[in-house]
């Protein structure tokens, strides 16, 4: 199936970066998917599928004892690995972006991860779309400061 | 704005692909059609049984003014807190003993109305807000967790949605008298 090809790597990505466990994430995604299909009369018709597998995922986790990590992950230390964290994950920047504000962290993940546009980021989030603007740069911003603050090498860095 | 910083969390995530064959997305889709209507079924009567524990409640605290008794199994135990709030410790590895109907009348009499399941999880759609404000939880060494549940805070018409499973517990709040999705989706190790 065409969604399921074209969404699955960014919807996996949008969940862990919330959940922040590989093997959750997956599971989550995949039960996401399948209830999808099982109703895609209806999500065919959504404004934004991806976003409705992603509400559809994060609306089955709540482990609670990874929601606490999920939920509250500046308390103590930022440079450990969680148990569950994926190959293939920069860790720097997941950091990073658990260590933005709410909200800034779901214009992320809409945005940039799951690859909304700028109306379905703000249908999905309740906002207008400048809001969602707003955070966004806000939140590129912030994340510039805190990749600087602990030295990750920018593109031109990396690549040499 | 710093489309560079945008570009590198993309490029951060860019490893992470889904292994998951589609076949096994089929197999999960197929299944879910097979069991919506019974899963419905089976949600309208634990519903039903619950807001039935939940009138029994109501009208206790006339007869019984005193505080809900505590409660100590093999695999819960539950205590009444301050505040109206309830402490319910889920033992794990017990949960071969959980017996769900204990612990949902066990609930109930702590004014807590819930949906006990073991190994599959539900939600309601809609899903009400406020599950943190409701439940707080404390993780111990040994892997037991302590919820401090607070019915007051639960939304009007909604219950604890407690997934029991070997390896962790899913909770949310549902919604009485809505559509039910129960999952039966292995929790993390």
């Amino acid at each position: 199936m065409a969604f399921y090809e074209a969404s699955r790597d960014p919807c996996l990505r949008a969940v862990y970066a919330v959940v922040g466990d590989r093997r959750l994430a997956e599971d989550l995604v995949a039960e996401g998917f399948a209830r999808a299909w099982a109703s895609w009369s209806k999500v065919s018709k959504h404004p934004a599928p991806r976003a409705w597998v992603l509400r559809t995922a994060l609306n089955l986790r709540v482990s609670w004892w990874r929601r606490r990590r999920r939920e509250r992950p500046l308390l103590g230390a930022d440079h450990v690995s969680p148990p569950g964290s994926a190959e293939g994950i920069d860790p720097i920047i997941m950091a990073a972006l658990n260590r933005l504000s709410r909200r800034q962290r779901e214009v992320i993940v809409l945005r940039v991860l799951l690859d909304l546009d700028t109306h379905s980021t703000a249908s999905v989030l309740g906002i207008a779309p400048g809001t969602v603007t707003a955070h966004l740069a806000r939140a590129a911003d912030a994340l510039e400061r805190d990749l600087a603050e602990n030295h990750y090498p920018m593109t031109m860095e990396r690549n040499r | 704005m710093n489309d560079e910083v945008l570009t590198l969390v993309g490029d951060g995530f860019s490893g992470l692909e889904m292994k998951t064959p589609l076949e096994e997305i089929y197999t999960k889709c197929r299944r879910h059609r097979r069991t919506r209507h019974l899963a419905s079924a089976v949600a309208v009567g634990a519903v039903t049984a619950v807001a039935a524990g939940v009138t029994a409640i109501t009208v206790a605290p006339a007869s019984h003014p005193a505080k809900p008794a505590n409660a100590r199994l093999a695999a819960f135990s539950i205590s009444a807190g301050a505040n109206g709030s309830s402490a319910l410790t889920l033992r794990k590895g017990q949960q071969y003993r959980l017996d769900p109907a204990a612990l949902r009348q066990t609930l109930a009499q702590h004014g807590i109305p819930a949906l006990v399941t073991v190994g599959k999880a539900c939600d309601s759609s809609p899903e009400p807000t406020g599950l943190d404000q409701a439940v707080t939880e404390q993780r111990h060494p040994g892997g037991s967790v302590t919820l401090t549940i607070n019915p007051r805070e639960m939304p009007p018409a909604s219950e604890l949605s407690i997934g029991y499973f070997t390896t962790s517990t899913v909770l949310a709040l549902i919604q009485q008298g809505a559509p039910l999705h129960c999952t039966t989706l292995p929790g993390p190790k």
